[in-house]
């Protein structure tokens, strides 16, 4: 009973962090029909960002806190403003060309953050540095709970349920909702669809800036290649749900950190990424277009 | 269905033979690209072995990418776990010469039926899914198998170290050890390999590709049973990727689960789409920048992939189409 | 003596909306039959119906005696069944000649390991399919657009090209998705000349067309439809004259029930 509730605060932890990471695929694809491979890496960035941020604050005297809110901040301006020059750049003059042309542009933009990552902080594994946050530890049922992943978990709902609110509840929302749906019609009624794809490409760096830092305070360590590992489960999450459907890319990356806590908790945890895997094949086996996607019908 | 086509008089012009004079173009591209080839079986007489080996790997890829080529630039399926076939190919042999003894010719035909097989049994069910969810399927499909070559897979895979001291092939007797020997082994199977894809080209198989590729509905109400070609395409494609995985085995004498990452397989889907999908000149063009360039300029090594990055955003903006795109009527 | 194609209470629901319901009706082989009603009557569900594109929900679907209710679109296309589309299907980055060729895949006998070994037999049977296209292009009168790429040009001789790469199987029914959309006087006058040639030699053809002057001019039958039910069927003149059928243009489209009076 213990294992069973510290995995599931582990896997919620690592979940919100999966879901706020998947929302960045989600969002780009909905209204662009495109897989951001460079998402992962741009989230990565911003761990990157924060972790200077930290050390290099570290030892001013302020407060730990606000250290850590400052470097959220820059993480997040830094990371947002990544991503709409990475749209400008190599996304939107591929809009109109074959929609392949832009996935490798994806991959390429990928390559490029990455290694510009390993060149600017090198390729060795970073250490976060400890003593940032209360060193609470909450203790129940067999299980113990840190402040880190009650923090995480408590910010990844509030930031899931402001996007939500955004999104269904303001006119922007509904611009980038009706873009989702067509963009033509949208420009019709409209509504300036660059500058849909400029916000979503802030949005989605935001939380991935968030989601990054995350991960480096939570596993204390950051490295240039982790974009791929994260991304790819935050992809797969974002998948599960029904890409392009917001609320499936919260499902899909709680219910994914979920699965993984558990694989990790009761298999081998070498075999805890082939079973992710098979997992994914198997649920596209039996719903093609993920938990809440939406079936599209061919007009002939 | 009954009725054999009747077959052509002399006499009649053909509106097909005056779309193939036009391609006139294609057909001079063709001649360069045979005297390419004799050209290079001469390499081992002027290079040094370092050379050499980069040449044969050069091979080996140009094979990996055409057939990745079969399946993506042809049948338009999203492959992105290419890598996996060619690693299938790659194991089937070191485990059948250093675990069982085989002779490595003996290994060539199961390297090839196992990677079909595998690469079969996978799509026939997935073919059904769209684009980028296919795409997603065959990275995990490739992340499977990389992960189940690192645990050491019933004992025989080797674990993340994999299987070391492949033995080399023997031909009537010779012994083909050196560089040289085993870059011309290479050399005539990536020979072989583009006659092939030249016929495929001019086959109804390989237009049915092209006609799922454009219009799936279109080509099923004109009686092409989009699974089952679709199914072979995969097949094919994973097939040839296997035959590449022994020659590779055999250059490199040791097969590791690292050969085989999903990376590879994002660059060999870069190289079709880079080069120009279901165009052979495109593809191994696409080859040789992806893999010959950065031995030329190993100094920059560390920003290889920068580099890589940079120009995969670049080559699509400005060309979309790839670098040299298959010649199409669409003007 | 049993027809051709058979719609024995054929029906389709989607979501609850019973798009087509309770159809039957019989093509007779060697016919012309045109199937007419108002936009959004479900014809062309009809079709898809007929040619597996859609699985009819209930009834039956029968060709040749034989059911075919459910069955893949490219197995109704083996059994002998071609059709074109309203909104036109050519392979866009093919020319006129490889598009009219694709409709030989059917003909075609070669294995794909003989394509990639070009064994002998492979390659007179492509020479043969070559042949062969020329000639339906010739008859067709599209031999001078061989080598022009098919979506490039007038949306009539689109149609042509659908129709041509139809007729290159040599089915036994073709279905045409209103080949006269889009067709000026002179080009729809010619399809109706290109329509009875097509029976001379041999084919049924089951067609849904808004041309009153293409429908009542070349068909032997005509089943009327409306909101996805059978409401009249018989000849031209039957038809013309039949209440109903005024009554179902006169409610939807004046323009349309002129030509019908």
């Amino acid at each position: 009973m213990g294992t069973f509730i510290q995995q599931v605060f582990n896997g919620l932890t690592v979940g919100g962090i999966y879901a706020l990471i998947a929302l960045g695929y989600t969002m780009v694809y909905g209204v662009m029909r495109l897989i951001n491979f460079a998402h992962g890496d741009l989230c990565i960035l911003g761990a990157f960002i924060g972790l200077t941020m930290l050390t290099s604050t570290a030892g001013s005297g302020h407060p730990g806190p606000a250290l850590l809110l400052l470097a959220f901040v820059v993480a997040i301006v830094l990371v947002a403003a990544a991503g709409v020059v990475l749209e400008l750049v190599a996304y939107r003059p591929l809009r109109k060309a074959d929609r392949l042309a832009a996935v490798i542009s994806a991959l390429g933009a990928s390559l490029l953050i990455e290694n510009g990552i390993m060149l600017i902080w090198g390729p060795e594994v970073a250490v976060f540095p400890s003593g940032l946050l209360p060193r609470i530890t909450w203790h129940a049922a067999g299980a113990s709970i840190s402040f880190v992943q009650v923090m995480i978990i408590v910010a990844s709902i509030f930031l899931m349920a402001a996007l939500y609110l955004f999104v269904n509840h303001t006119r922007f929302g509904t611009a980038i909702r009706a873009a989702a749906i067509d963009q033509d019609a949208a420009r019709l009624m409209g509504i300036n669809v660059n500058r849909v794809i400029a916000i979503v490409f802030v949005i989605g760096p935001t939380l991935g800036a968030v989601g990054g830092l995350f991960i480096g305070i939570y596993y204390r360590e950051a490295y240039f290649t982790m974009g791929w590992t994260y991304g790819l489960y935050a992809f797969i999450a974002a998948i599960l749900g029904g890409i392009g459907n917001i609320p499936g890319a919260m499902l899909g990356g709680v219910l994914l950190g979920l699965f993984n806590a558990f694989a990790a908790g009761y298999v081998s945890s070498s075999w805890q990424n082939a079973i992710t895997f098979a997992l994914l094949i198997a649920i596209l086996l039996v719903r093609p277009t993920g938990l809440l996607g939406e079936r599209v019908a061919e007009k002939v | 269905m009954d009725a054999k086509l009747k077959p052509l008089s002399q006499s009649v012009s053909i509106k097909g033979d005056t779309l193939f004079s036009r391609r006139i173009g294609l057909k001079g591209a063709r001649r360069i690209a045979g005297g390419l080839w004799v050209l290079g079986l001469f390499v081992p007489a002027l290079f040094d072995n370092a050379w050499i080996s980069i040449a044969a790997i050069f091979a080996i890829y140009g094979i990996v990418a055409l057939s990745e080529d079969i399946i993506l630039g042809r049948a338009g399926m999203f492959d992105m776990g290419h890598a996996g076939y060619f690693g299938i190919g790659a194991y089937v042999t070191a485990i059948l010469n250093v675990t069982f003894g085989w002779p490595i010719f003996a290994t060539i035909p199961f390297a090839i039926l196992v990677s079909a097989g595998v690469g079969a049994l996978l799509a026939a069910p997935l073919i059904r899914l769209r684009g980028d969810y296919l795409l997603v399927a065959t990275i995990g499909f490739n992340a499977i198998f990389v992960l189940a070559m690192r645990n050491n897979l019933g004992g025989i895979t080797g674990g993340s170290g994999g299987i070391t001291d492949i033995g080399v092939p023997f031909l009537f007797g010779f012994q083909l050890a050196s560089q040289s020997a085993m870059f011309w082994l290479d050399w005539v199977v990536l020979g072989i390999v583009l006659v092939l894809m030249r016929n495929l080209d001019a086959s109804e198989f390989g237009r049915t590709l092209r006609y799922l590729k454009q219009d799936e509905l279109a080509s099923t109400t004109l009686g092409v049973d989009s699974r089952m070609v679709k199914t072979l395409a995969f097949a094919i494609g994973a097939g040839l990727a296997g035959l590449a995985g022994t020659l590779f085995a055999v250059q490199i004498s040791t097969v590791s689960p690292s050969s085989f990452v999903f990376t590879e397989s994002v660059t060999l889907f870069a190289i079709v789409i880079v080069g120009g999908q279901g165009s052979i000149p495109g593809v191994l063009l696409g080859t040789a920048l992806m893999f010959i360039l950065p031995q030329i300029f190993r100094d920059f090594a560390q920003y290889r992939y920068l580099i890589f990055g940079f120009a995969m955003i670049a080559v699509m903006v400005l060309r979309p189409q790839g670098l040299w795109p298959q010649r199409s009527v669409r003007a | 003596m049993s027809a051709l194609l058979e719609l024995q209470g054929a029906g389709i629901s989607f979501g609850g909306l019973h798009a087509v319901d309770d159809l039957s009706f019989a093509v007779e082989k060697g016919h012309i039959v045109a199937l007419i009603g108002p936009n959004g009557a479900g014809k062309t569900t009809v079709f898809n119906m007929i040619t597996g594109v859609y699985r009819p929900t209930k009834g039956k679907v029968c060709f040749q005696g034989q059911e075919i209710t459910g069955w893949q679109p490219h197995a109704i296309a083996r059994a002998g069944i071609m059709r074109t589309f309203q909104t036109i299907r050519l392979f866009p980055a093919m020319s006129v000649f490889e598009n009219v060729r694709a409709g030989g895949h059917l003909r075609a006998q070669q294995y794909w390991w003989q394509g990639m070994l070009s064994l002998p037999a492979q390659r007179r049977e492509e020479t043969a399919l070559a042949e062969r296209t020329h000639e339906i292009l010739c008859k067709l009168d599209l031999d001078r657009f061989a080598n022009e790429p098919a979506t490039s040009l007038p949306y009539g001789v689109q149609r042509r090209v659908e129709l041509a790469r139809t007729l290159a199987a040599e089915p036994k029914l073709v279905i045409l998705d209103e080949p006269a959309a889009g067709l000026n006087d002179a080009e729809s006058s010619a399809l109706n000349r290109t329509i009875f040639g097509i029976r001379d030699s041999g084919i049924t053809v089951l067609l849904v067309e808004h041309d009153m002057n293409v429908v009542m001019n070349v068909t032997d039958h005509i089943v009327v439809i409306n909101f996805g039910r059978k409401i009249a069927e018989g000849n031209a003149a039957a038809i013309r004259s039949n209440p109903q059928v005024i009554e179902a243009y006169l409610g939807r489209d004046e323009n349309e029930a002129e030509n019908v009076t």
